[in-house]
Parts: C-alpha cells; sequence; structure tokens
C-alpha cells in the first residue's frame, strides 16, 4: 500500500524544508532520483554539483514550478506537492529567489523592481517606501534607486536581485547560481551579503557549481551528482 | 484587491496600449473595419426589418359577411370582433361603400354591376392583426376562427405575400446572425492577436511576476482590460466610419432625386443600440485577450 503523505507536517519545530524520496524524469532521464533531504529553519546550506545535476530542478520543485514525479515536498510544514496552483503564489511570496541573470524588469527603476513582490501583495505606499528603502540599503544599492537596470553595473543589478528577494522579509532565500555572472570580488559581496541574510534568521539555500564559493562560505554542503545526493560533508569555518 | 492594486493595473494596461502603439493602432483599425463590416450587416438588418414592419402592417385580412346578415347582427359581430385582442385596427365597409369604391377604382366597368339590377357585393370588415399575430401560422389560425363565426361568408387575405414576407423576415435574421457570428469570431482573434504579440513580448517580465508570487488575476487583468480597451475603440471607430458611410449613401440618394422619400426612411442606429455595440466590443477585446491568456499560459516560471 502506498504510503499517503499528508498535506502539513505539525508538532513541533518542522524542518524548514524537506523533501522525501524526491525523482523527477526527463524524457526517462532522472533529473532527480531519490532524494531525500531535510534543510532547519534558520540554516545555510549550499546545494553544490555540476551543470545538470538537478540543482536548478530542485529549487524550482521548493517554488512550485515543477511537480515531482515521485515523493514530497514540504516547506515550512506545506507540502508543496499538494497545493492547488491558486494557493502557489501565496507559497511564493514566502520564498525569496535569486537567480543568474538577475531577471530584472528592464524599463523600471531599481525602486519599482524591488518594490513589485510589495506591490503584488498590495501593500500600502508608505510601506512601500519603507521596506524598499530598507532593502536598498542592505544590499548596498540605495543611492541607485532612480536609476534603469541598465545603468547598473552586473554586481549592482544582482544586489538589486538579492533586494527584491529579501524586501517582503521571506523565510527562505533560494539562489540559483547567483554567482555565474560575477567575477571572484564581486561572488564574495554577493556572499557574504547572503551570510547577513541568513544570519537574520532566513534560511537560506544557495545552488552552484562554483567551488570558490564553497570555500568562501564554509558551510553545510549538499552535493548533487546526477540528479542523486551525494553523502554530505560538513565544513564549518 | 484594493485600490492602489487596481490603480497599478490601469497603469500597466495604459503603459501596454502606449508602448505598443503601432500595434494598438493596427489592431483597432482592423478590429472596427471587421466590427464595420458587422455593422453594415446589422445596419441592413435593422432597416430591412423596418422595412418588412411596414409592409406586413400593409397587410389587410378582408371578412366578408353574408348577404342574408341583418344589420344587427353585422353589429353584434362586429362587437365581437372588436372584442378580440389580435385585432390592432377594423373598417366596417358596407355593401353601398363597397359599390361606391368599386365605381371610383374602375369606372368603365361599372355597367356590368348596373346590368345585375342590385348590389352582388358583399359588406365587410377590413381587418389588421397586431404585430405578435401577424406570421403565416398565427394569420391563418385566426381567419379559421373567424370563419367560424355564423353570418360570415369568407375570410380571404394574401396567404402567399404574407408567406414570402415571413421567409424573407427569417432569411434577414439568419444572414445577420451568421456574418455577426463569423465576424465577431474574427474580431476576437484579431484581438486575441495582438494580445498575444503583448504577451509574448513581455513573457520574461510575466515570468518575473510569477516569481515573486502575483496571482493569475493579478497577471490577466491589464491584459483583459487592454482587450477591452482595444475592443471598445475598435467598435466606436467602426461606428464613426459606419455613419459616414451612412451618411453619404443618404446624400447620394437626395441628390438622384429618383428615389425621393427612400433617405427619410433608412435609419441609424439609435444611441441606445451605439452604446451596446461599444460594449459588445469591449465584451469581444476581453473574451480575445482571454483566449490568447488561456493559450499562452501567462508565461511558466
Amino acid at each position: 500500500m502506498p504510503l499517503k503523505c499528508p498535506e502539513t507536517i505539525s508538532g513541533g519545530d518542522p524542518q524548514m524544508i524537506q523533501l522525501i524520496h524526491v525523482s523527477k524524469y526527463y524524457n526517462r532521464r532522472a533529473a532527480l532520483a531519490d532524494v531525500t533531504l531535510d534543510i532547519e529553519k534558520g540554516e545555510f546550506v549550499l546545494l553544490m554539483g555540476p551543470s545538470g545535476s538537478g540543482k536548478s530542478t530542485l529549487l524550482r520543485m521548493l517554488i512550485g514550478a515543477e511537480q515531482p514525479d515521485d515523493g514530497h515536498v514540504f516547506v515550512q510544514g506545506k507540502n508543496v506537492t499538494k497545493l492547488k496552483s491558486s494557493e502557489i503564489p501565496y507559497l511564493r511570496r514566502k520564498i525569496g529567489t535569486v537567480f543568474q541573470d538577475f531577471r530584472l524588469l528592464p524599463k523600471k527603476s531599481v525602486f519599482d523592481n524591488v518594490a513589485l513582490p510589495l506591490l503584488v501583495q498590495g501593500a500600502s505606499p508608505v510601506d512601500i517606501r519603507r521596506k524598499v528603502t530598507e532593502a536598498l540599503r542592505a544590499v548596498g544599492v540605495d543611492h541607485k534607486r532612480d536609476q534603469l537596470p541598465i545603468g547598473l553595473s552586473t554586481g549592482e543589478q544582482q544586489r538589486v536581485c538579492v533586494a527584491r528577494a529579501i524586501v517582503n522579509g521571506p523565510v527562505v532565500l533560494l539562489a540559483d547560481e547567483p554567482t555565474g555572472n560575477l567575477d571572484p570580488g564581486l561572488t564574495s559581496e554577493i556572499m557574504e551579503l547572503f551570510k547577513l541574510i541568513n544570519a537574520r534568521g532566513t534560511t537560506v539555500v544557495v545552488a552552484t557549481h562554483d567551488p570558490l564559493v564553497m570555500a568562501q562560505v564554509n558551510r553545510r554542503v549538499v552535493k548533487l551528482d546526477q540528479g542523486m545526493l551525494v553523502p554530505e560533508q560538513r565544513v564549518w569555518a | 484587491m484594493g485600490m492602489r492594486t487596481v490603480f497599478y493595473l490601469l497603469r500597466e494596461a495604459w503603459a501596454n496600449l502606449r508602448t505598443n502603439r503601432t500595434t494598438t493602432m493596427v489592431a483597432i483599425l482592423t478590429t472596427a473595419f471587421t466590427l464595420a463590416c458587422v455593422g453594415i450587416f446589422l445596419l441592413l438588418y435593422v432597416n430591412l426589418r423596418a422595412a418588412a414592419g411596414w409592409l406586413q402592417e400593409d397587410v389587410k385580412i378582408m371578412v366578408y359577411l353574408d348577404d342574408r346578415v341583418s344589420r344587427e347582427s353585422a353589429a353584434a359581430i362586429e362587437q365581437q370582433l372588436r372584442s378580440d385582442h389580435a385585432l390592432a385596427s377594423l373598417l366596417f365597409i358596407s355593401k353601398e361603400q363597397a359599390l361606391g369604391e368599386f365605381k371610383a377604382q374602375f369606372p368603365s366597368e361599372s355597367h356590368l354591376l348596373e346590368g345585375l339590377g342590385q348590389n352582388p357585393l358583399p359588406a365587410s370588415f377590413v381587418v389588421t392583426l397586431s404585430p405578435q399575430y401577424r406570421a403565416p401560422d398565427a394569420v391563418r389560425r385566426w381567419a379559421e376562427r373567424v370563419r367560424t363565426i355564423t353570418g360570415i361568408a369568407k375570410v380571404d387575405y394574401n396567404q402567399d405575400w404574407i408567406n414570402a414576407l415571413a421567409t424573407f423576415i427569417r432569411s434577414i435574421e439568419l444572414i445577420a446572425i451568421g456574418v455577426g457570428v463569423v465576424l465577431s469570431v474574427a474580431a476576437v482573434t484579431i484581438i486575441g492577436n495582438t494580445i498575444r504579440l503583448t504577451l509574448y513580448a513581455r513573457r520574461d517580465e510575466l515570468a518575473i511576476l510569477r516569481l515573486i508570487g502575483a496571482t493569475t488575476t493579478f497577471i490577466r487583468v491589464p491584459y483583459l482590460l487592454e482587450g477591452a480597451v482595444l475592443g471598445a475603440l475598435g467598435s466606436a471607430v467602426s461606428l464613426i466610419m459606419l455613419k459616414i458611410v451612412y451618411e453619404v449613401f443618404r446624400q447620394q440618394v437626395r441628390a438622384m432625386g429618383r428615389l425621393a422619400g427612400l433617405e427619410q426612411m433608412v435609419t441609424f442606429f439609435s444611441p441606445q443600440i451605439c452604446l451596446a455595440l461599444i460594449v459588445v466590443g469591449m465584451g469581444l477585446g476581453c473574451a480575445g485577450s482571454f483566449v490568447s491568456l488561456r493559450r499562452f499560459g501567462e508565461a511558466k516560471v
């Protein structure tokens, strides 16, 4: 008899992220194969592995953009695989996302880009102004608030992207190859920023194939290879 | 959805229209031409329907009285007919009046009747039925019912003419509905394609919106509004085009002089119908947008 999985996990202090025997196949090729993984609240995890190892697929599952073929995914105790499509936007409001290609709106100012998640939630103009200013200050680009993304350096664009991801105080921050377009100096800056965000209590998951990032961060490393989890190694500073 | 969100969505819809000015103009004009074709048929339909209505009013039913019926019985029959709710008007023509009319209409033939010694023409009622009783079946049923009244010799009307008229009206209706449906689908497709172009151009933006937790409604509303504006403007422009064509037609008819009176008979849509057509345009625009949004899937993350 198949194991019936609940819609939520209650009781105690639930894990922030839980994957239970998760598999995903594309054209019969396993992008993820029987992955079971727990990430605690407030943890900083590096998801490492070469291109095509399943890192992005795993992150996309956490925001409900992909459904596993087998297994269950829980975020903050909620079974993402059982969410209705109308509930997914509300899950995403709790998760900040940062991408390699920044994904900023080119025709909107830095301020408007960062304000977008708040606007979507119907925040008041006063709240928007306050929170956007805080987020821009936190990432150090407050002085560029009225500029268009095209006028910013790549490092600044990534900072704006981080500001947008943290502006509504997410419980989890997911970053998919956030330093892929950055030089080592900027990589270091962005990773320091993630550490600061993590220090405030946000769970941070960074997917990367860059060994430099691993060396800089010195936190828990989860390795994926051809969709399978490699036994973990913990590196502490 | 709060007022702030509504303002944001309205601003976005307006920005979409402004950013894609050329596409917007092309969409409005193509929609206008398509809806103008619908409009021409609608205008033809309205005018032909009105003309058919006048023709139907002209359909008279003759109810002939038996020559043996007394004056009192004739009055009683008249009373009975007048109380019929199907009746719109009734005119009594006595034997003498019938003879007078015959003589007036055919003066050269009047000697034929004189030779008979007595007036052979019967007294009659000229009846017009109410509009809802002018369909061929209704007329036939009414005539059959009246025929059974004692004292009535014959009920006469031009059945072929009534049938032809009814078929003509039904044909106009069917053609108008057919053309209307086909061209409305065309309008929906045109607007839908315009919106799809916008959606395609903004697919990255839509993906970002999805990513940061925008609901389907939040994403769709600006595009539905855009479709509604395109539809409404297209409809308004088509009405302006039709009005110009209509006025030119009237002027041409007036200038010809031969069809005097026709220009007085043709009518344009009433303000209420114009408003309704703009609302229909809006609806078609929304439908076009909706179809495109459904097909496009609003850019998956």
